[in-house]
């Protein structure tokens, strides 16, 4: 099992943050591009999905698979969206983006007064804490599936 | 390190910052005090500020508090609290000032409600560490 990468993106698709652990290839195009289209897709989504539900949805989109990754999807009311790609065997992790959000985004950035919202994140201690939060999951570690 | 200004209007936020300190740290001091019985001298004082006071308004005590035993105080505090989001290194460190200002200010409200008058200022290498220097002004 592994992590690839991880998004997050506030809620006018500006890219807030951005890193990866585990990606063999990479998109071939900027990462300002690929960024705006990572975004266009989820929002495609999130409208496709809430169109074509037969019943009221309380979470929405939550995640999609291909035949290589997985792609988890975690949306705050604010706006704050995480995703997250890994591998195939990773179940639902819905808690573990909540985690992200609520352990590491608010705590060193929304308390940060020097961190500017709305901007990509430039503080190092938000950076570590996170890259040491994600290599701590279980699920993180390449040979463990 | 500690304090360095850059220009004249930057230095009156920090003694505005400051003076609201001192206001907030005699009302706390006063407060924090009623119950506790009559100090025997200005160590003690400054025992009360680093371990009561300390734990009151940041939840946790003063890590080290040194003396040179004529008046001058160094409390270190290695996770100070306004500090501990902000950074775990040298990153930000010029914005540091700011955020020490108003505890500064504290400490002086606090000491000056128990009768010690002193110049306290603050000195940052690495964050969130900290160190406070208090001066006492013998009256």
């Amino acid at each position: 099992m592994t992590v690839h990468n991880l998004y997050l993106f506030d809620r006018n698709g500006v890219c807030l943050h951005y890193s990866e652990w585990n990606r063999k290839k990479q998109a071939g195009i900027s990462k300002e591009e690929e960024f705006k289209l990572m975004y266009g897709m989820l929002f495609s989504i999130r409208s496709f999905v809430s169109k074509m539900s037969p019943v009221d949805m309380k979470d929405g989109f939550l995640s999609f698979q291909t035949s290589k990754y997985k792609l988890h999807y975690y949306e705050t009311p604010s706006g704050l969206k995480v995703v997250m790609n890994t591998d195939l065997g990773v179940g639902n992790i819905q808690e573990i983006l909540h985690q992200i959000y609520s352990y590491i985004y608010v705590e060193y950035v929304v308390k940060n007064p020097l961190c500017g919202l709305n901007e990509s994140i430039q503080s190092e201690l938000f950076r570590n804490k996170l890259d040491s939060f994600v290599r701590s999951l279980p699920f993180f570690s390449a040979r463990a599936g | 390190m500690g304090f360095s200004f850059c220009n004249y209007r930057k230095m009156g936020c920090i003694t505005k910052l400051e003076n609201m300190g001192f206001r907030v740290g005699q009302g706390l001091i006063e407060r924090f005090t009623k119950d506790t019985a009559r100090f025997k001298d200005e160590l003690d004082i400054m025992k009360f500020i680093c371990k009561d006071f300390w734990t009151t308004v940041f939840k946790k005590q003063i890590d080290n508090l040194r003396t040179n035993h004529q008046g001058i105080y160094v409390l270190q505090d290695n996770k100070f609290r306004l500090l501990t989001q902000m950074s775990a290194g040298k990153q930000y460190l010029e914005h540091a000032p700011k955020y020490l200002a108003f505890t500064c200010g504290l400490i002086r409200g606090a000491l000056s409600n128990l009768g010690i008058k002193s110049i306290v200022t603050a000195e940052v290498s690495t964050m969130p560490a900290c160190k406070f220097q208090v001066m006492i002004q013998k009256m």
